[in-house]
């Protein structure tokens, strides 16, 4: 076999580009055919797919690859000519040897090519093909693998630096758990079966779902061309500043036309920077479909683990957010996932006893609103057992009686979210340690985001996500504390008033403020802040009322600034983790404010007031 | 076999230059490396972060990055002054970070040779970390107290500060 030289680097990396997309591509179409098993158009997508990705792995002489895909392609055929049918048995095997491809294809990709134990999912397809002799996959032992293995590609800097969380393996690579567990293709014969070998130990690695890579990015050519014109007007306003200011410094023009033209020139320029600021952040979106495309296979599989029947709904793939949180939300969106299935959706004979339909639907929608995108996870299985969930709460010794007895519904909802929370009595492979709610709050909190939680119980739950559309860039409310500068996400201001002092009353230690029907807590951020006061005292301040699902505060400030778009700078590590401090921002006169994190003034909120 | 290989590499160092900036701090004169320098530039007007220690004196605008900025008297327990037309901070690469340190005045960039460090004695005045200093120069005219900035946020010091 050919040897990869690096000549070959190139055409290398066009094929793995290829491929990862077609391999994407690849896991939807098949769990759409085992519910559509007689589309033809379909079908021959997927065959072409396969086709593909085996005409360019023998080019380039992978010899393992093709060996698995020209058995899955044989397979695929027979399906196509209407030899075979679509049974779920037949799917699995199907999608195991996709696993194995794309584990194959990671291999490459990382420029660590090793020896796969691939007799076993040939053997499982080789009885699909009766015509195929058998003898062939003995032969089709990996000696050619052995030296394949000497060959080193440089490995990408950059990938492979996700951390993946232990918890994950289960979900996103569900090859192992299946090979164990599915009964013998229907055709197999008693050898076959003997022959099938146990899992290679490698595939534990959740690598063969990470294929995608996100350090390039395509772009289409007219956002490319407009972002050219963009920045072509602003080469030309660029131009008429420098002249401005040579016309200035040579003393010529009389002031009030040197007023008028940097007036215009300030709005022309505020126009451009502001459209460039858009074209950028266009092209640094990406549809949610990216993430949401997996789900399909993990929801298939899981529920033919759990014995459940689900339909997965899809709404809103085609809705755009921001790179940085796409590769975001993928993990707390599988936590959700599971969640739900193992949680929220009952079998099939439960839910038959209830009174609903034997198969469960799970709905993954979403949608814009204004500059938020929402993502909502909702079931229709038997709801949050808030009775349950306190209990339990109580046993692990995360809350005490007392505190119990004091929860409003939200709060109870919340407790799930506690790490180290379970239900279960007992960890299983998809469930059971307590983590996963804590990651989905810990990554949604990380994303300046929001969960909300709505259950009926035996009606199913929802799990709402609020997450803004960028993390670069956010609408932001500047506030003067004393004379200090602070900006508040408007992301989270409900409203902001100007009030009379002597209408706060004082409950406890707290002041609180009646607004209309609500009795809002109140948060000097002077106090908090340990700003200064400079100015006497004044009988009228600012009230802005921040929310984060259904807590309310009041932040007392003395002026409200006004509305801008800011740019958020990190503080740094050294600076991390100062309670109330999101980050930092520069204003206009290149001054640094600080961002305020409403989420953390409301959590740890109790040791506001006076 | 530690003992035998002190005399040999106190030998090898003889030659080697060290360039270091000076800067002063009250009365006394200090000296970094100059390689962990990146710039040094006047006191601009610098943003309070509420709930950090002491020393920290905010955060300011360094063409479009946001650095934290130390004082180093503060640090040091040394009395508090006014900032003057002398007043420099040195923006030095700390712990893999940008950090701005305040100081009194920036003096020169002096070169010595490594074997004119002496170890700091035992006992130093006016409550500096023996942590972080590096040693002494003591050349005719003037002493010098080389300071390793490294290992000026002790690791209990950072902990206990992430997790205020």
């Amino acid at each position: 076999m050919p040897p990869i030289d690096c000549e070959d680097q190139e055409l290398l990396e066009g094929f793995l580009a290829e491929t990862t997309e077609l391999l994407e591509k690849l896991d939807d179409d098949l769990v759409a055919l085992e519910k559509s098993s007689d589309d033809a158009e379909l079908l021959n997508r997927i065959f072409r797919s396969i086709h593909t990705v085996k005409g360019a792995s023998s080019f380039l002489g992978f010899d393992l690859l093709v060996k698995v895909t020209h058995k899955t392609e044989d397979v695929l055929n027979r399906l196509r000519k209407g030899e075979l049918h679509v049974t779920p048995e037949f799917m699995d095997i199907i999608l195991e040897a996709t696993d194995l491809v794309k584990l194959l294809v990671s291999d490459i990709k990382a420029g660590d090519i090793q020896e796969r134990e691939i007799d076993g999912t040939i053997a499982k397809l080789l009885p699909l093909l009766s015509e195929a002799p058998p003898a062939q996959t003995a032969e089709g032992s990996s000696s050619p693998s052995a030296e394949v293995a000497k060959v080193v590609i440089p490995a990408s800097a950059t990938e492979n630096d996700q951390v993946v969380l232990p918890v994950e393996a289960a979900a996103s690579e569900p090859s192992p758990n299946q090979e164990v567990v599915p009964a013998p293709p229907p055709k197999a014969s008693g050898d076959m079966v003997s022959k099938k070998v146990p899992p290679p130990p490698k595939p534990a690695e959740p690598k063969g779902e990470d294929l995608s890579d996100n350090t390039t990015v395509r772009v289409d050519v007219k956002r490319l061309d407009d972002l050219m014109n963009q920045v072509g007007e602003l080469v030309l306003e660029r131009n008429r500043m420098i002249q401005i200011n040579q016309d200035l410094q040579q003393g010529e023009p009389d002031r009030l036309d040197f007023n008028e033209e940097f007036g215009k020139l300030t709005k022309r320029m505020s126009f451009v920077t502001s459209e460039l600021q858009m074209q950028v952040l266009k092209m640094r979106m990406l549809p949610v479909d990216k993430v949401f495309k997996k789900f399909p296979r993990i929801v298939r599989s899981m529920a033919r683990d759990l014995g459940k029947e689900v339909d997965l709904q899809i709404f809103g793939e085609e809705t755009e957010l921001d790179r940085s949180v796409v590769d975001e939300i993928g993990d707390p969106l599988i936590h959700l996932i599971r969640n739900a299935m193992d949680h929220g959706l009952e079998t099939p004979d439960v839910r038959t006893a209830a009174g609903k339909p034997r198969c469960g639907t799970l709905v993954l929608s979403a949608v814009h609103e204004g500059n938020q995108i929402i993502i909502s996870i909702k079931d229709d299985g038997n709801g949050i057992d808030t009775d349950r969930v306190g209990r339990k709460a109580v046993e692990k010794g995360l809350v005490t009686e007392e505190q119990l007895a004091a929860m409003s519904q939200r709060e109870l909802f919340d407790l799930i979210f506690l790490p180290g929370f379970s239900t279960k009595d007992k960890a299983s492979d998809l469930s059971g340690r307590g983590v996963g709610m804590d990651v989905v709050k810990t990554n949604i909190k990380k994303l300046n985001g929001l969960i909300e939680i709505k259950s009926e119980k035996g009606q199913g739950s929802e799990f709402i996500l609020r997450l803004p559309l960028t993390l670069a860039i956010i609408q932001s409310l500047l506030v003067d504390v004393e004379g200090e500068v602070y900006s508040i996400p408007l992301s989270s201001v409900l409203e902001s008033l100007r009030v009379d002092q002597r209408q706060f009353h004082l409950i406890g230690n707290r002041e609180i403020l009646k607004l209309r029907d609500m009795v809002l807590p109140l948060i000097r951020l002077e106090s908090i802040f340990g700003v200064k006061r400079r100015n006497e005292q004044d009988n009228f301040c600012y009230v802005v009322v921040v929310g984060t699902a259904e807590k309310r505060m009041g932040l007392v400030v003395s002026r409200l600034v006004g509305q801008q778009e800011v740019a958020i700078k990190s503080l740094g590590k050294y600076l991390a983790n100062i309670p109330g401090i999101a980050g930092s921002t520069i204003l206009g006169d290149g001054r640094v404010a600080l961002i305020i994190d409403p989420v953390g003034l409301v959590d740890g909120g109790d040791t506001g007031g006076r | 076999m530690s003992n035998a290989l002190v005399p040999v590499k106190a030998d090898e160092l003889h030659g080697e230059l060290i360039q270091l900036v000076s800067f002063n701090l009250d009365k006394e004169e200090y000296g970094v490396e100059v390689l962990k320098v990146r710039e040094i530039i006047r006191m601009p007007i610098v943003t309070r972060v509420p709930n950090t220690p002491h020393y920290v004196e905010g955060v300011i605008n360094l063409r479009g990055k946001v650095i934290p900025i130390i004082s180093m008297r503060k640090k040091f327990g040394l009395m508090d002054a006014e900032s003057d037309k002398q007043t420099r901070i040195i923006v030095m690469e700390v712990d893999g970070e940008l950090k701005g340190f305040i100081v009194d005045a920036v003096s020169e960039v002096i070169r010595i040779s490594s074997s004119e460090i002496q170890p700091s004695p035992a006992v130093v005045a006016s409550g500096i970390d023996q942590e972080c200093i590096a040693g002494v120069i003591n050349q005719a005219e003037r002493l010098l107290v080389l300071l390793d900035l490294e290992k000026m946020f002790s690791r209990d010091e950072k902990n206990a500060f992430g997790s205020l």
